[in-house]
């Protein structure tokens, strides 16, 4: 029901995100109320969802409720078996009679099959007129079908299976008959205890939609809802949750990997109750759908194996329990049993799930999203993503809580109580004897005697070796080294200008035709280094078993901790002596004398090999590229490892053995984790060992040779961590097979043949093509003769060399720019823009393939000014501290001048620039940069902005955080980061208040609020899917989108990541275009576009794909006389661009005439190519790509194939939708809270009279606080008013954002509950959250405030009257907080400010913690420091002045909360004050003592 | 990569020498060999740009960032292999080359340069002190034969190179020595003739001919070596010296420097002693062109005992330093004061000789000049306008003619029936390649006059393209031309 693929746009890159929750009477009390209390669950979630373009489309809602015996009993005319004797159905079906009656008809057909009976049909009655328009084209005509046990002998086990395989084969049967609708045919809920009333319908209208749940007979002990918030803008009515035995808010994103596992499960699959049926009921999870939809297919095959729903939950997602340090041995134990059978399915998510007896919900590891519940005095449980959403009075609650990472939550409906999540868990581990089974079958790599056999030596010469398997000495003084010394791998700076592998002439490994994907926006990327505790490596090895036998089997595999294995663990592999492992090593070696036809033979060949080895009892198959000769080459092991995984999954048997590698190519962390993500379970790099050795022999790395391999692998271990990551992965056990990567430049056939259900998207070259480069790299290996050159060749991939490989950049254009800017020279830019187009054409990038055509010539004078054009134009986003002051302010004030932006970069900015300086130069940077790190955002600076950007992620290095060392951090810098001096500063991967979609239409919010003026601008990267993305994004009201490429500079990043991540802006720019179009929602924002973009022909190129406005970063910074030494990590710059060393930045001789000469340039090209194709101005030309051809002339023999007609496509639409910006988005401000406020506010704000207001408040007022600060900080700056001068008071729950951005002078007091990022951002306000005085629990162990408060404070207080959830602290860098129990990695990241911790506090405590100062108190004065990160902080006791701060803050506290906990404390002040631990970063101390010895020079 | 903060810690350092009076007592090089550590140092500096504008100054793309790094490492050997990748002869570029490399240095935007050339140098003759430079015959031999004729630095890179790549190959040389312009054109205070002679023990033990005194077109016909080669590659320079044609040229005492430089290369050679006409002692000696050849006729005058040493340039006296006519990276048109100028002589810049002024003897006894001045029209040539009541008279007893080459003589690529450039060169028409598919023109001749770095580059492009017409394809490494910095 998806449109079909179209151009670049995919149906399959549609993502979900969604509000969640449920409610339910502890006393088994039914009740119709409870449905209506559900949906309003979901109306208080409405700004967690999203509309259509036609405004009444939701993306999808639904209810899963008890079923209602009585009341179905008297809406039928056929007689019903007591409750739980039958089950019901709820049946979508086709609209045409005809079809309906088929479907009808083959679904009662394998109902009696089974042996059941069919007792009736019901007509559901509904109104279609709420439905919308675009829902309406699809609406199924639904049923409810009523099926009796037909005997009496059938247990409530065997009844549910048989349901379960008539449902399954009906449904084979029906999406098999090519039925024209035969895809509406889909049962929400086929169940003894439940029923799922959903659709493609915005939640208040579910209940107009469907009469039954409005009559007062229908009622339910409990009742689960959902509504959907996708990127999609197609949704579907099956695809609405909840599904049968669960909903999820989040995203799988190890879903690829997952589902391909589960085909190879499925060959095992055996059991006496579906006895040969099981073989039809295969495959268990339907194509297309929905991750969410997938897993609950997946969790009703192993509820169907006997395993109970906590149980089966448990499995799917673990908690985080490989590196857990003080979990019980059982559950240890469980987990690792079940990791044997099942990797887990990865992601943020919160699954609410029900069978009916038990309803409850599961976090995931990381805690990505909220999950907030309350129980009440009168016997209600309601859980929720946000509290608040049911009005509760004070008195009536009896607890606050949230789920935990990784912990689970249940009711009992029977027994009509909670059970807690250790007594749950005790009960299932403990059921069967994990541990016995583990400890004698489970075989750990280290425990395999060595043999001493040993694979034979290579006959072949080392150096030919190394030049067929296309080494370089790059690779091995850049790569290699650099990780064997280090541990870890290289940084590089500036953006990547080399050829796509697809364009380059040089030989290429296939793995440079492989882009890894990441995430943004719809999940987080994740920080495998300073969360390291729920990341994970290890793998296990061996054949799989039946899902159906709880047995000891199931353990029997060969356990790997770092996956890549030395040369002596391969060997114990190779020779191992067990009666449970068996190894074969098969050749991945082929003649080259036959070309492709030997490649294709030895393809052949090996997987007959591999064949033969699984039948002679073999489960480890060694694929090996040893023994390289002049006659024989290596097949890329890439496509030999994707080729046998895929073979042997079309042949159903890949789950009897695992991959092995052993392997000369893989030397990077990307080669080494596409090898994992196509399937092998474990590598050898050889060759990078016997490079090593050799190195360590000749001197270049001064380390024992076993030391320096162990130093590479743990190197490749943390870079693979690193790129799944980016995707948001924890375990390597699930990227595993996940393929989370797009082709580039690779051929359709190619990839359906040895890659299937990868993207490839311009296509390109083939197996024969291949073949051609492994036989180029194989003869000149051979033919090549030291004496006539090197024996390996320099490389030139990071740093430009003649003979190496092409860079756009390079001497000459790097020379003709500077010149015609300096010189102000045109013919000098000509010269330079023709080296660049030329080099483009020469196939250096995609916009080189293309060629303008369609010529409609107007005289240039008719076409717009470049005064005009040069508007559109920005500079790119560098930070003050990647780039110097001068560099900074240069373009700054050179983008000011002719009305372009220059864009502050993460780094916050000097105030003084905010008004122009006595030259009238006006050094304010436009646009505003809000990343992870959040560094100096504050009230006034976003006040500053004319556009606010969200920086989701960068080009260089999409889906990674970033890093300011110590050193670079000057005074001058730290005061604009609001940081200490010399204290290092991290930027996360993720944003931490952006975990999904809805998140970020949050920050958006905020933002919109912190300066209603400014534009709010979000920065992706291009993949293959950001065009729904993108789509998504609108829908969350940014009033920019920019694409960047993945060529971007950076002044820091991993070189891999530099590369190997993001695609070309080319394909992400057309597919955003062409998806916002086909939605009709490109008209309400701007597209923006950057990366490597440097002539006027660059940015008619991507104009003519979509975009209207431009990014330049390469360029002005060329223009202002950067030469690209690549070195802006090393702080060495020698021109004084990217270095705060003061004397390289006397060095600096840019002006802003400089950049301006070159915007003028670029524009004057621009004009040219616009009055030669017929645009007057720039609007007529966004979007138009019949303008572009494809070049004809392609001579290329690797470029021939490619195929840019998805690029060039042009969706058809009504003349009525637009395709570029005419409209403005609407924000909805209109009902913020704060204009009230404002309204009565006057005498505070204007005069600074003290003044205080009261308010009630609910959780959909959000982001209060932002607006007010907002005109605080334009009336009177950053200082903003004086302290207390309005205080405001707040009763009832507080939305998301709670005094985000507040400012000086304002007292902002809650007396309720809060929900998420209270106080983000705060930047001087004092915040209280307090308890309720009618409430009766205990603070301190109840939840008031939610995830990620104080994220990215700068400034002012905050004082909590409870516990606050994970993240608390992150990344504050000035705010001083007291609060009474936090979860999950506090004070993360934090550089500045105080936490006092009053209560309990979660795992790792203080992660990537650079500054600031942690109090924590506990009532004996212990604390269990396995809870701590002690990475970068030590543990100190008090001094008498942190006595002293510690007890103005609690006093401060009292007068606040009145907290009985603070109050207790400091009434025995000398003994409880022994009680507190003072958490102290090394860093901020070390640069606090610097400090204080630097004042105390000064006064001398 | 090399020191990261090298630059930062190291200043650049000069090749000591002997002190200019005593070093003109004799013709030997005059420089001392600084300390390992001093150059391990320098090496230190280099930057590893990510661009190394060096590299793609350098004529011969040498890897300069590669070799600076394996210097610093104190790994020489390996820097040895990486020079020689790209470079037959370092140890001739190393004394000679007038260093657009290090003109090209990014690190001397801001400071003085990294000493590429030294560092080169010194790799080379530690090179050859350690006995690594060992001569590396083919291991088969193609059956081809090649005959190239002139044996300069563009014939002997041709030559080395064809060789390794398995072809036989005859070098001929019109002179009694092999060595081309090295060897009679190069006074020996600026490259002892031993380090020729130490490179073609080499190229002799790897199995290329050396034949002197032959003179194709003379002593062997052209026709008859065009049938007896597989392939002939024309290395024979550009040798028509531009002359002087103002009154008085003929007289007695008015040399061509590259009639008096040879003779005393000769004469220290020992194969003959010096003719009074090219001697310079005691006399006033005027040297007319400011050029390297004017600079090396300075050197010779002052070791001969010139009672005065006087060099005449036309164009105007450069600016110290770079100017924006000559930013960055380009080869600069700046104030250069060489060896030989610190050695003693008064220079005059923006003068024009008129006359010679003989005496009775028709011996020249004089010079007339009068000042000019350079017009500049955007556009068109600049022109050489008389400055009114300008003249001057000169003592001057021997008056040296430094005033470059016009190009290569005609003769013998007539006798090939080969075709010329507009400037008079014989013509690639397909880069090397003449209009003859066997036969292929390298160097001077090829380029016009040029500096030795170019030549080495031309022979080994040119012996590439050799290898490919006798082939079909080649091995034989090729720079990428698209990476010479070139002036726009």
């Amino acid at each position: 029901m998806l449109p079909a693929k179209q151009g670049l746009y995919d149906p399959q890159y549609e993502h979900d995100n969604c509000g969640a929750g449920f409610i339910c009477s502890l006393q088994g009390k039914k009740t119709n109320d409870i449905i209506h209390k559900a949906l309003d669950i979901l109306d208080k979630l409405e700004h967690r969802g999203a509309v259509s373009a036609d405004g009444k489309t939701g993306d999808g809602a639904g209810i899963l409720i008890e079923i209602p015996h009585d009341f179905l009993v008297t809406q039928c005319n056929f007689k019903l078996p007591e409750l739980h004797q039958y089950a019901v159905g709820m049946v979508f079906l086709p609209k045409k009679e005809n079809q309906r009656s088929y479907c009808i008809g083959v679904l009662e057909n394998e109902i009696q099959k089974q042996g059941l009976e069919v007792l009736g049909w019901r007509k559901i009655p509904v109104n279609p007129d709420v439905v919308g328009a675009i829902a309406a084209q699809t609406e199924p005509h639904i049923m409810q079908v009523f099926v009796g046990r037909g005997s009496d002998t059938l247990s409530d086990h065997q009844f549910n299976i048989k349901l379960f395989i008539a449902r399954k084969i009906a449904e084979h049967t029906i999406f098999s008959s090519k039925l024209s609708e035969a895809s509406y045919f889909y049962l929400p809920s086929l169940s003894t205890h439940t029923l799922i009333y959903k659709g493609l319908l915005i939640p208040e209208d579910i209940k107009g939609y469907y009469q039954d749940l409005k009559d007062p007979a229908v009622v339910t002990r409990l009742a689960l809802v959902h509504q959907r918030f996708s990127t999609n803008t197609f949704p579907t009515w099956d695809l609405a949750q909840p599904f049968r035995y669960m909903c999820h808010n989040g995203e799988i994103n190890t879903f690829r990997g997952n589902l391909s596992r589960m085909e190879a499960r499925e060959e095992l699959l055996e059991n006496d109750l579906f006895g040969p049926e099981i073989k039809k009921i295969l495959p268990v999870i339907l194509s297309g759908k929905s991750d969410s939809a997938s897993m609950d297919m997946v969790v009703e095959i192993l509820l169907a194996t006997g395993r109970s729903l906590p149980e089966v939950m448990m499995m799917l997602v673990p908690e985080a329990w490989e590196k857990h340090a003080s979990m019980d041995e059982d559950k240890k134990a469980f987990y690792q049993y079940n990791a044997c059978i099942m990797e887990p399915w990865d992601g943020p998510a919160s699954i609410p799930f029900t069978d009916g007896k038990y309803i409850g919900a599961l976090l995931d590891r990381n805690g990505l999203r909220p999950s907030r519940y309350s129980v009440t005095k009168d016997g209600y449980v309601v859980m929720s993503s946000e509290t608040g959403v049911l009005d509760i009075l004070p008195e009536n609650i009896e607890k606050h809580g949230r789920l935990e990472p990784g912990k689970m939550f249940l009711v009992d409906m029977d027994e009509g109580r909670i059970i807690e999540d250790e007594e749950i868990k005790k009960e299932i581990t403990t059921k069967r004897p994990y541990k016995k089974w583990l400890d004698k079958n489970l075989l750990p790599l280290k425990n395999i005697p060595y043999t001493g056999n040993k694979t034979p030596v290579e006959e072949e010469d080392f150096e030919t070796r190394m030049r067929i398997f296309g080494y370089t000495q790059e690779d091995l003084k850049t790569i290699i080294t650099p990780m064997s010394v280090e541990g870890k791998e290289a940084i590089g700076s500036m953006g990547t200008d080399t050829p796509l592998a697809v364009l380059s002439d040089r030989p290429q490994l296939l793995y440079n035709y492989f882009k890894q994907l990441f995430a943004q926006v719809t999940n987080p990327p994740l920080d495998g280094i300073r969360e390291e505790i729920v990341t994970d490596t290890s793998l296990s090895i061996g054949s799989d078993y039946n899902l159906f036998d709880i047995t000891a089997d199931h353990a029997k595999k060969l356990s790997i901790q770092n996956p890549v294995i030395s040369n002596e663990d391969l060997d114990k592999i190779k020779f191992i002596e067990n009666d449970d492992f068996k190894s074969t090593t098969v050749s991945t070696l082929y003649e080259t004398q036959s070309g492709l036809n030997g490649l294709e033979q030895a393809l052949e060949e090996m997987i007959q090999e591999v064949e033969k080895a699984i039948e002679q009892g073999a489960n480890i198959i060694i694929l090996s590229d040893r023994g390289v000769s002049p006659s024989m080459a290596p097949i890329p092991m890439l496509l030999a490892t994707s080729h046998t995984h895929h073979a042997f999954k079309r042949s159903k048997q890949r789950s009897k053995f695992g991959i092995l590698i052993e392997s000369a190519e893989p030397r990077e962390p990307h080669h080494f984790s596409l090898l994992f993500g196509y399937g092998a379970s474990a590598i050898n790099p050889y060759m990078v060992n016997e490079i090593i050795v050799h190195q360590t022999e000749q001197g270049t790395i001064s380390l024992d040779a076993d030391k320096a391999i162990e130093n590479f692998n743990k190197a490749i271990a943390k870079g693979i961590v690193k790129v799944m990551n980016k995707i948001g992965i924890s375990t390597l056990h699930s990227y595993r097979g996940a393929q989370i990567y797009e082709a580039l430049g690779l051929s359709k056939n190619l990839i359906d043949r040895f890659f299937s259900n990868t993207a490839t998207r311009i296509e390109g070259i083939g197996l024969y093509e291949i073949e051609k480069e492994i036989s180029k790299r194989h003869t000149k290996a051979y033919i090549h003769e030291s004496k006539l050159g090197l024996p390996l060749e320099i490389g030139g991939d990071y740093r430009w060399r003649r003979d190496g490989e092409a860079h756009v950049v390079n001497p000459s254009t790097i020379t003709t720019l500077q010149q015609a800017v300096r010189q102000n020279k045109p013919e000098s830019y000509e010269t330079f823009s023709k080296l660049i187009n030329d080099q483009n054409e020469k196939l250096m990038t995609l916009r080189g393939l293309f060629e303008f055509s369609s010529f409609d010539p107007i005289p240039i004078d008719q076409v717009e000014p470049w005064t005009e054009i040069v508007k559109r134009f920005k500079t790119g986003a560098m930070s003050l501290g990647s780039i110097s002051q001068e560099a900074h302010e240069n373009l700054a004030i050179a983008m000011n001048r002719i009305g372009g932006k220059s864009n502050s970069g993460e780094g916050g900015e000097d105030p003084k620039r905010f008004q122009p300086d006595q030259d009238g130069n006006l050094r304010n940077s436009a646009i505003k940069q809000v990343a992870s790190g959040r560094f100096g955002v504050s009230s006034h600076y976003l006040s500053s902005a004319k556009e606010i950007q969200i920086k989701m992620a960068q080009g260089a290095k999409p889906g990674e955080g970033g890093q300011l060392p110590g050193p670079k951090v000057n005074p001058y810098i730290a005061s604009v980061r609001n940081s200490t001096p010399y204290v290092g500063l991290i930027s996360p991967p993720p944003h931490h208040d952006i975990y999904s979609i809805e998140d970020l239409a949050q920050l958006i919010y905020d933002l919109k609020n912190a300066n209603r003026e400014a534009r709010v601008n979000v920065k992706l990267v291009s993949e293959v899917g950001v065009g729904t993305i993108a789509a998504g994004v609108a829908k969350a009201k940014a009033d920019v989108i920019l694409i960047s490429g993945f060529d971007g500079g950076t002044g820091a990043s991993p070189l891999t990541s530099l590369k190997h991540a993001g695609l070309p802006w080319e394909l992400g720019i057309a597919e955003a275009q062409q998806t916002l179009v086909l939605n009709d929602l490109r008209s309400r924002i701007v597209l923006e576009c950057d990366g490597q973009m440097k002539t006027g022909r660059d940015v008619a190129i991507a104009c003519l794909l979509g975009a209207e406005e431009f990014g330049f970063s390469t360029a002005p910074l060329i223009a202002s006389g950067c030469i690209m030494m690549r070195a802006c990590h090393l702080n060495t710059c020698p021109v004084g661009i990217a270095t705060q060393d003061p004397e390289s930045r006397k060095n600096f001789k840019g002006k802003p005439e400089h950049v301006i000469n070159y915007m003028y340039f670029v524009a004057e090209e621009l004009r040219q190519i616009m009055a030669e194709l017929g645009f007057r101005t720039m609007n007529e030309m966004v979007g138009q790509s019949q303008k572009l051809n494809m070049k004809k002339a392609l001579d290329h023999y690797k470029a021939q194939g490619i195929n840019l007609s998805k690029i060039l496509y042009k969706p058809e639409v009504p003349p009525q939708v637009k395709e570029y910006n005419t409209q403005t988005q609407d924000h909805q401000l209109e009902n913020v809270l704060d204009f009230d406020i404002l309204s009565q506010a006057h005498p505070a704000l204007y005069r600074k009279e003290k003044q205080h207001l009261e308010y009630r408040i609910k959780n959909t007022n959000r982001t209060v606080g932002a607006i007010l600060s907002n005109e605080i900080s334009k009336i009177h700056g950053a200082g903003g008013l004086p302290e207390h001068t309005l205080s405001l008071k707040f009763t009832g729950t507080a939305g998301q954002s709670f005094g985000g951005f507040a400012t000086h002078g304002l007292f902002m007091k809650v007396e309720g509950t809060v929900n998420d990022y209270f106080g983000k951002g705060l930047s001087g306000a004092t915040l209280v959250a307090q308890v309720p005085e009618k409430s009766t629990f205990i603070p301190h162990e109840n939840i008031i405030v939610g995830n990620v408060a104080l994220y990215g404070a700068t400034q002012g207080e905050a004082y909590i009257n409870g516990i606050a959830g994970e993240r608390f602290c992150v990344r504050n860098s000035g705010a001083k907080a007291v609060v009474e129990g936090i979860g999950d990695h506090g004070c993360e990241y934090m550089t500045g400010g105080i936490a006092v911790i009053l209560g309990d506090f979660g795992r790792n405590f203080a992660a990537g913690m650079s500054g600031g100062i942690a109090y924590l108190h506990s009532e004996d004065g212990t604390f269990d420091e396995k809870k701590f990160n002690l990475e970068m902080v030590e543990l100190e006791d008090l001094q008498d002045s942190d006595r002293t701060t510690i007890q103005g803050l609690l006093q401060n506290h009292v007068d606040y909360t009145k907290s009985p906990k603070a109050r207790s404390i400091l009434k025995n002040w000398p003994e409880s004050s022994r009680n507190f631990i003072k958490v102290m970063p090394t860093d901020y101390k070390r640069a606090l003592e610097l400090l204080a010895k630097q004042e105390l020079e000064k006064t001398v | 990569m090399g020191k990261i903060k090298g630059f930062m810690e190291y200043d650049r350092m000069k090749e000591p020498v002997i002190d200019p009076k005593k070093r003109v007592k004799n013709y030997n090089e005059f420089t001392l060999a600084p300390k390992t550590e001093e150059l391990q140092e320098q090496g230190a500096r280099c930057m590893d740009c990510g661009v190394p504008f060096c590299h793609s100054g350098c004529p011969l793309g040498n890897l300069i960032p590669d070799f600076n790094d394996e210097v610093y490492k104190n790994e020489w050997e390996r820097a040895l292999t990486i020079l020689h990748s790209t470079n037959n002869f370092p140890e001739f570029t190393g004394r000679l080359c007038p260093a657009p490399c290090e003109e090209a240095c990014v690190l001397g935007i801001v400071n003085p340069p990294v000493s590429i050339e030294l560092i080169e140098k010194y790799i080379v003759e530690r090179g050859f002190n350690e006995g690594w430079i060992q001569p590396e015959p083919p291991e088969t031999r193609t059956g081809k034969t090649v005959a190239i004729v002139g044996s300069g630095p563009a014939g002997l890179a041709a030559a080395q190179q064809l060789n390794r790549a398995g072809h036989t190959v005859t070098v001929f040389e019109r002179d009694n020595k092999i060595g081309g312009l090295l060897r009679y054109g190069i006074p020996d205070f600026k490259m002892e003739k031993k380090v020729i002679d130490r490179r073609l023990e080499i190229l002799e033990a790897e199995g290329i001919q050396f034949q002197c005194n032959v003179e194709i077109g003379k002593t062997i016909t052209a026709e008859a070596l065009e049938n007896e080669y597989d392939a002939v590659v024309l290395a024979t320079g550009a040798t028509i010296k531009r002359q002087m044609p103002i009154p008085g040229a003929d007289l007695e005492g008015v040399v061509q420097a590259m009639d008096f430089l040879p003779h005393n290369n000769k004469a220290v050679d020992g194969q003959h002693d010096r003719d009074a006409k090219f001697l310079a002692k005691d006399r006033n000696v005027v040297v007319i062109g400011g050029g390297d050849t004017g600079s090396d006729c300075i050197g010779t005058s002052n070791r001969h005992g010139a009672k005065s040493v006087t060099n005449f340039e036309i164009l105007p006296k450069p600016a110290d330093s770079r100017t924006e006519e000559h930013p960055w990276p380009y080869w600069p048109f700046k104030l250069k004061t060489s060896s030989s100028h610190e050695e003693g002589s008064h220079r005059e810049w923006s003068i024009l000789t008129k006359e010679f002024i003989g005496d009775e003897k028709g011996h020249v006894k004089g010079l007339k000049t009068v000042e000019v001045q350079w017009k500049k029209i955007p556009g068109e040539r600049p022109q050489l306008i008389e400055k009114e009541d300008s003249e001057k008279e000169w003592p001057c007893d021997l008056a040296l003619l430094a005033l470059g080459f016009t190009g290569p003589e005609k003769s013998l690529p007539e006798q090939f029936g080969l075709t010329f450039d507009e400037r008079g060169n014989i013509k690639g028409e397909n880069d090397y390649q003449t209009n003859k598919k066997s036969i292929f023109t390298a160097g001077d001749c090829r380029r016009g006059q040029s500096l030795i770095v170019w030549a080495i580059s031309e022979g080994r492009e040119a012996a590439h393209q050799v290898d490919s017409y006798l082939m079909g394809t080649s091995t034989l490494p090729q720079k990428n031309k698209a990476g010479d910095l070139v002036a726009v």
